[in-house]
């Protein structure tokens, strides 16, 4: 068929129009798979004998309805957005990292760790060290279960995940016994020092830099995937591995460092919520953050980018699910019905089929 | 189908197309890629939808908006890419969607009778009870065209059925369409390969840029008289080796004794021992899964080499990794250019950058070097003809043989390799393409390098080959220098007779 005779090479303009369409399809996309969701959600809600507009109307309101509501929405996503970085970084290499959950309990024990350990740093320094060896820890974490993979071709997904557990409860084990602190009676360690608190960025809500850590993270990420030599090795690597072999391309060191750089990410969230959110760590201090990743960089197709989007959303439903079981009696577990309806109806690309036949002109 | 039209964003694949078909007719259907055939095709079977134009089946004016619907008027096809469930058995895959039931339970016994009883009645032979994993390629495109029987079809769509068949796989294939043509169905033939177009067709069609070009009736016409029409060039310049100017140099690559094992862990490869000079086209000839992919991918180091050497001008290149093979001066054309050869969700300049893009000038110590990457790229599709509407669309948008000429694009176009292994390069690429495809391999060859051409084409191993050696049970016999009678001893090689 004839080639475009715009296809010249370094003319934006034309390539931004072209992608323009498909991003407004995947816009649409996902607008009609909340309106469905909300729908069946207020099917739900009705059958129960309450309002779906008053307990929807609260729901609004606690997530985004302020600007304190906003500010705490923007703080709940800070570490949705890094467990989803870390959900990107595994899904692009098709490394199937389902150890992030753990992997941000290791970050943030070090983070606290090195939060009360160290005395007398400039906070500038104190912060960023205690970021840097969450990271490492993260990926430590996730050492085992890639080498097992790289270097026995065990698969990934059952150790990743049995390594929650390692995680979760001997971090428990540490906070109950070895670190156990005297100044808290719930299971915690000691709290961290104030040179390793993260500044907050709004008076009487938590939000804090580790937001803005977060936004630059997403970019820093989107260009090492996009634009260097290492991230077009990962991607391609996940897209196609037997093509990558063929090519040349170091496959095992790319599933390796896909891995790791996970887990990094994984441990630099736990972190954000040590030092910008408790002061301390406690255990059980995650909600699924790292399952909660792993679907928001679905949401986000693997597009770091997207992810911020899809974060807020998810933030925005769990803040606001707050407010609406306190306002009008509509259990927040309503709120996970909507997110499975949404998952369902994402991974099935229910709309997108129908929307692309409709408007071919945009697919 | 009458004045069809289809737009597609920036193509017109279809331009007042007129198709009128009679019962009981095997029409083929010719052109380059992106001639506009398969949407033809894929607009009778509803996969697409005309933008203007008429389509009347058996007298009356139709509008097929789904498969379901071209079904229903009994229309089947059957792709190029089998749609068949791997883990079910023939007699499950042909009645599935329809499956025989007592009750609420599939009738399996019924199921199996009814496949049998079909497939006696039009000569297709199959087992219904094998698992459809466990069958030879021939055997699963009859499963296919026994699905269709199945849903009643009367009018068969074959998208370019001969692709992945052997030689005899083919012959059978042919009296197969002869008896169901006898007994009154009507077949639509997509193929490149005028040959085959010539012995199983009545009518030819011929499409040209979304146009038909004309009808003509197949024993009035010869192969020349429809690639000529195919090109729209008077004449065409048939990639054809000059062997007389040929002075083959120091040999680029020496196999000695070379084992390989295949991904089932037996002995694929058994001692082979080979050359191929500097200047020669050496062509391997034989039925697939003889050993010749294997054999490919030891020499290019994706596959361990148990036991000999490989030496590529006088370095032994056996079981190093992918990338020092590749800068020793290997490039590689694989049989798969969709498992293999490219990645196709990446972006198609992802896809030609892959083997260079770490090199000084491509990228620095971490970033790319877009502009140069995007540069290269555009020169590439250029010189190749690789026809793509841009250079950020994922691979998957091209046409198949946009695909592989891709991946020739990339191999060939640094133009530094002193080894070509190419394995079936022509593959499913239309007669232009092709030419070029061979004209490039012989003008590697004229510059000094060595080309290794694997292929299950005999016509392409006779047009351009220097040698050939013929591969069977993992062995190699050689034939020699390429002259008349080489086709005869080919053809006995292949079956593993002494030459």
């Amino acid at each position: 068929m004839n080639r475009h005779t715009d296809t010249e090479v370094g003319t934006e303009t034309t390539q931004v129009q072209r992608m323009l369409p498909a991003i407004v399809l995947q816009l649409m996309n996902y607008v009609l798979i909340l309106l469905l969701a909300l729908a069946i959600g207020a099917l739900i809600i009705a059958s129960s004998g309450k309002d779906p507009l008053t307990a929807y109307a609260a729901l609004f309101h606690g997530a985004f309805g302020s600007r304190m509501a906003v500010a705490n929405t923007l703080d709940r996503s800070t570490v949705m957005i890094l467990a989803g970085l870390a959900a990107v970084f595994a899904f692009s290499t098709s490394v199937r990292n389902l150890g992030i959950e753990g992997q941000l309990y290791a970050g943030a024990f070090v983070a606290a760790w090195v939060g009360f350990g160290i005395q007398a740093l400039p906070a500038p320094l104190h912060i960023a060290l205690a970021f840097v060896l969450s990271a490492v820890a993260g990926a430590a974490w996730s050492l085992v279960p890639i080498l097992l993979r790289t270097r026995w071709g065990v698969d990934e997904i059952v150790p990743s995940l049995m390594f929650n557990y390692i995680a979760i409860h001997f971090t428990a084990y540490l906070v109950a016994f070895p670190f156990k602190s005297d100044t808290t009676i719930l299971p915690g360690t000691d709290p961290i020092n104030a040179t390793a608190k993260l500044p907050r960025l709004m008076r009487g809500s938590p939000l804090n830099v580790g937001f803005a850590l977060a936004l630059v993270l997403v970019f820093v990420v989107y260009w090492f995937l996009f634009r260097t030599k290492q991230g077009y090795e990962l991607r391609m690597v996940g897209m196609n591995p037997r093509f990558a072999a063929y090519a040349g391309l170091p496959v095992k060191r790319s599933a390796l460092m896909g891995m790791l750089l996970s887990g990094a990410m994984a441990g630099i969230g736990g972190a954000s919520l040590i030092l910008g959110f408790f002061g301390r760590f406690i255990t059980q201090f995650s909600q699924g953050y790292g399952w909660d990743g792993i679907v928001i960089s679905l949401l986000a197709k693997n597009n770091p980018i997207a992810v911020i989007p899809a974060a807020l959303f998810y933030a925005g439903l769990a803040n606001g699910s707050l407010e609406m079981q306190s306002a009008t009696q509509v259990p927040i577990t309503l709120v996970s019905t909507i997110k499975g309806v949404i998952m369902f109806l994402v991974t099935a690309q229910f709309f997108l089929r129908y929307l692309s036949k409709r408007y071919p002109q945009w697919a | 189908m009458l004045g069809i039209t289809k737009q597609f964003p920036g193509v017109l694949a279809n331009d007042d197309v007129d198709l009128i078909v009679q019962k009981g007719e095997i029409r083929a259907i010719v052109g380059e890629n992106g001639a506009g055939k398969t949407t033809l095709m894929r607009i009778l079977y509803g996969l697409e939808m005309a933008d203007q134009g008429a389509i009347r089946v058996k007298g009356h004016t139709v509008t097929i908006p789904s498969a379901r619907a071209a079904i229903a008027l009994g229309i089947g096809m059957v792709h190029q890419h089998f749609r068949l469930v791997p883990s079910f058995t023939v007699a499950e895959n042909v009645v599935l969607g329809m499956e025989p039931r007592q009750g609420m339970v599939y009738d399996e016994d019924k199921a199996k009778e009814e496949v049998q009883e079909l497939s006696e009645q039009y000569g297709l032979t199959v087992d219904p009870d094998v698992r459809v994993m466990d069958v030879s390629v021939g055997e699963q495109q009859r499963v296919e065209i026994l699905r269709a029987l199945f849903r009643k079809a009367d009018i068969l769509i074959l998208d370019e059925p001969t692709a992945v068949l052997t030689d005899s796989e083919t012959h059978e294939l042919f009296a197969i369409l002869r008896r169901l043509a006898q007994k009154g169905l009507t077949i639509l033939f997509i193929s490149h390969k005028l040959r085959e177009v010539l012995a199983i067709s009545d009518n030819t069609t011929v499409m040209r840029d979304g146009r038909v070009v004309g009808t003509v009736k197949t024993s009035e016409t010869t192969a020349r008289e429809l690639s000529e029409m195919i090109i729209g060039r008077e004449t065409l310049e048939s990639a054809q080796r000059d062997r007389s100017a040929i002075e083959p140099g120091e040999p680029v690559l020496e196999l000695q004794d070379v084992s390989v094992y295949d991904v089932r862990g037996l002995l694929a490869v058994k001692s082979v021992s080979l050359e191929v000079h500097g200047g020669e086209i050496l062509g391997v000839a034989g039925v697939e899964g003889n050993g010749q992919l294997e054999l490919a991918e030891a020499i290019t180091g994706l596959r361990p080499c148990v036991q000999g050497r490989i030496v590529l001008l006088g370095k032994d290149i056996q079981n190093l990794p992918v990338r020092q093979i590749r800068e020793a001066g290997v490039a590689h054309i694989p049989a798969d250019r969709h498992a293999m050869g490219m990645a196709v969700d990446a972006l198609v300049w992802e896809n030609l950058c892959a083997t260079r893009y770490h090199e000084p000038g491509f990228s620095g110590r971490m970033a790319l070097a877009m502009d140069r990457i995007l540069s290269e790229s555009d020169s590439l599709i250029e010189e190749f003809d690789v026809r793509t509407p841009t250079l950020q669309c994922p691979a998957r948008n091209l046409s198949g043989g946009n695909m592989q000429k891709l991946v020739v694009a990339r191999e060939l176009g640094p133009g530094q390799a002193r080894l070509v292994v190419a394995a079936q390069p022509t593959r499913g690429i239309d007669i232009a393409g092709t030419e070029a495809i061979r004209n490039m391999l012989m003008d590697y060859a004229s510059r000094g390098a060595g080309v290794l051409l694997l292929s299950a084409d005999l016509d392409e191993i006779l047009a351009i080959s220097d040698r050939v050696v013929v591969m069977y049970g993992g062995r190699v016999a050689d034939i020699g220098r390429v002259d008349a009678s080489t086709r005869d001893k080919i053809g006995r090689a292949m079956t593993g007779a002494e030459v």
